[in-house]
C-alpha cells in the first residue's frame, strides 16, 4: 500500500504545480523550478504504469505460513 | 412363436406416447415454473428451458414452446403488467399444454402467463438475499471502497481454463501502451452448488495477502447460463460485499444481473469488459499525466512569453525615460552653462570695474600720501638744521662743562694747592701696600718728587 500512496502523492503534487503554474502568480525562477519537479513527478509516474514490484513466490510463501 | 414378445416400431411407440398424453392431458394447466432462457429463435418462436429448483438444486427440468403468436400477446401483456419484458431466470405462472411430438419429444407449449406472478424463485432468492445485505447494512459497503488510483496488482479469481480468464488476461497483458499489470491466479469454480463455498475460500485466502493486490477480479464465461444462481448466494455475496479490497465482476452475458454483481464495486457484463475497465483506469492517470505535460509547456509558454514582453516594453520605458531624462538634464546643464557665463561675465565686469575703483582709490592715495610725505620732508628739511644746530650746542656746552669738571679734578690741581703724594713701588701707601721702616717711598708734589727713606712708621687707625 504503500506504494500506492507514492504514486497518489506523486500525482498530486504534479497537479499542484499545474495549478500553480496555470494560475500564473508566479515567476520565471519560480517556473523552472517547479517545471523541474514536474518532470521528475512525471518521470515518477510513468514508471508506475509500466513496471510490477509484486513476486508470486513470496506471496505463496506467506499463504502457507 | 406365440410367446414371442410383440415388436411395435419406434413410430407405434411415440405415437401411442403422445395419443395416451394427448388424451391423459387434454386441459390446459397453470403450472408454475422457473424460466431459465426464453431462447427467442430469429422466427420469432420461443424454446424456453423450464426448471423447478429445491434448496438451490434443480429438480425438474422440461423444454418449453411459445409459438411467435402467442409471445407476442404474452409478452405485450407482460411488458404493461410488469413494465419489463420477460427476461431469464424468472419464476413464471404458465398456462400450458403438454405436448408430444414424435420427432421432439415431449414439451411444455405455452400458451400464456400470467404476469402478476413474475418473481420467480431465483427472484426470491435474489430479493432475500438484497433484503438482508440491505439489513446488515452491507449493500453498498465495497462499493463505498477507495477504488486504487492504479488498480496494477490484481488477485483473479477464476478456472484455469475459462475462456473468461483468457479474454481477461488477453485485454491486460497485451494492451499497446505497455501498462503492466501484476495478476495471480485463485482458481475456484465459476458455477453450479461448489462454487459460492468454492468463490468464498479463496477470497479468504485473498485477504490474508491482501498487502499485495488492489483489487480483486471474478471472471468467467464461456460456459452455459445455467448454474449462475451461486451468485445470489446469501453468504458469498456477503463476502464479496463486506471484502476489504474493492471487488470487480465479469462472470457472463447474462441479463438479470445476480446480487453479486449488483453488489461488486463494479460490474462488467464480460471479462473483456472488465479488463478494459481496468486499461482504462491506467489511462486515466496516464492520460492527466501527459495532459500535465502539455498544460505544464502551454503555461511555461505563457508565463516566459509574458515575461519577455515585460522585460521588452520595460526596457523600451526605461530606453524612453533615460532618453528624457537625459535630455532634461542636458538643457538643466545648458541652462546653467549660460547662466554661470552671464554671472562670470557680471562678476569679471563687476570686479574690474571694483579694480579700477580701488586702482585710482591707490593713485589717489599714493599721490596724496607721497604729497604729504613730501611736505612732511619740506616740513623735516626746515626744521632739522635749527634741531641738530639746538642740539650740537646743547652738546657741546655739556662737553664744556664735563670738561670743566675734569680739569677741575685733575691731582695736579690738587698738588697745586699744596698737597702731595706717597707712593711705595708706584702704588699709594694703604692696606694693601704696607709700608715697612727702611722702604724707599717717593713722595710727589705739584713741582717736585722727594725720594726718603722710612724711619719710623706709625699707624693712625
Amino acid at each position: 500500500m504503500s506504494d500506492k500512496i507514492k504514486y497518489t502523492d506523486a500525482f498530486d503534487e504534479l497537479q499542484q504545480i499545474v495549478l500553480d503554474i496555470e494560475d500564473g502568480e508566479i515567476s520565471v525562477d519560480e517556473l523552472s523550478v517547479k517545471v523541474k519537479r514536474a518532470s521528475e513527478l512525471i518521470k515518477i509516474c510513468k514508471e508506475k504504469l509500466s513496471s510490477t514490484e509484486e513476486d508470486v513466490n513470496l506471496i505463496l510463501k506467506e499463504l502457507e505460513e | 412363436m406365440s410367446n414371442s414378445p410383440k415388436i411395435f416400431t419406434l413410430k407405434q411407440v411415440v405415437t401411442s406416447v403422445r395419443k395416451t398424453i394427448e388424451d391423459r392431458y387434454a386441459n390446459l394447466y397453470w403450472v408454475k415454473a422457473e424460466m431459465h432462457k426464453l431462447n427467442q429463435f430469429p422466427s420469432g418462436h420461443c424454446f424456453p428451458e423450464l426448471l423447478q429448483k429445491e434448496n438451490g438444486k434443480i429438480v425438474a427440468q422440461i423444454s418449453g414452446s411459445i409459438w411467435k403468436h402467442n409471445f407476442e400477446r404474452i409478452n405485450t401483456r407482460f411488458i404493461e403488467v410488469v413494465k419489463e419484458p420477460i427476461k431469464d431466470d424468472t419464476t413464471l405462472l404458465l398456462q400450458v399444454k403438454v405436448n408430444f411430438h414424435e420427432l421432439y419429444g415431449l414439451s411444455l407449449q405455452i400458451m400464456d402467463i400470467d404476469p402478476n406472478y413474475a418473481l420467480g424463485e431465483l427472484q426470491k432468492e435474489r430479493e432475500d438475499t438484497l433484503r438482508r445485505l440491505q439489513k446488515e447494512g452491507l449493500i453498498n459497503k465495497n462499493q463505498g471502497l477507495d477504488f486504487p488510483v492504479l488498480p496494477k496488482r490484481i488477485a483473479v479469481i477464476s478456472a484455469e481454463s475459462s475462456k473468461g480468464l483468457s479474454d481477461f488476461m488477453q485485454v491486460i497483458s497485451k494492451n499497446p501502451w505497455n501498462y503492466r499489470f501484476f495478476t495471480m491466479l485463485f482458481p475456484a469454480s465459476l458455477q453450479g452448488d461448489n462454487a459460492a463455498r468454492s468463490i468464498s475460500d479463496q477470497l479468504e485466502r485473498i485477504h490474508r495477502v491482501k498487502h499485495h493486490f488492489d483489487c480483486v477480479v471474478i471472471v468467467r464465461g464461456g460456459g452455459g447460463e445455467v448454474g449462475l444462481s451461486c451468485y445470489n448466494n446469501y453468504s458469498l455475496c456477503k463476502n464479496i460485499a463486506s471484502f476489504s479490497l474493492p471487488i470487480l465482476t465479469g462472470i457472463g452475458h447474462s441479463t438479470n444481473l445476480t446480487v453479486a454483481e449488483m453488489i461488486s464495486y463494479r460490474n462488467a457484463i464480460t471479462p473483456t469488459e472488465l479488463g478494459d475497465f481496468l486499461i482504462q483506469a491506467f489511462h486515466n492517470f496516464s492520460v492527466p499525466v501527459k495532459n500535465t505535460i502539455k498544460r505544464i509547456k502551454a503555461s511555461s509558454l505563457v508565463i516566459t512569453s509574458e515575461a519577455q514582453l515585460r522585460l521588452k516594453s520595460e526596457s523600451k520605458l526605461f530606453k524612453n525615460v533615460v532618453k528624457q531624462t537625459v535630455m532634461q538634464n542636458k538643457q538643466i546643464v545648458n541652462s546653467s552653462l549660460k547662466e554661470l557665463a552671464s554671472s562670470v561675465k557680471f562678476s569679471v565686469l563687476h570686479q574690474q570695474n571694483s579694480i579700477r575703483k580701488n586702482e585710482q582709490g591707490v593713485y589717489r592715495n599714493a599721490r596724496f600720501l607721497v604729497s604729504n610725505q613730501t611736505s612732511e620732508l619740506g616740513k623735516l628739511n626746515v626744521s632739522l638744521p635749527v634741531v641738530v644746530k639746538a642740539k650740537f650746542l646743547s652738546e657741546t656746552n655739556k662737553v664744556i662743562n664735563i670738561a670743566q669738571s675734569i680739569r677741575l679734578m685733575d691731582p695736579i690741581n690738587v698738588l697745586n694747592r699744596g698737597f702731595s703724594i706717597t707712593l711705595l713701588n708706584g702704588k699709594t701707601i694703604g692696606k694693601n701696600n704696607k709700608v715697612k721702616n727702611g722702604d724707599l717711598i717717593l713722595t710727589k708734589t705739584a713741582t717736585f718728587n722727594v725720594k726718603s727713606k722710612v724711619e719710623i712708621t706709625e699707624n693712625n687707625e
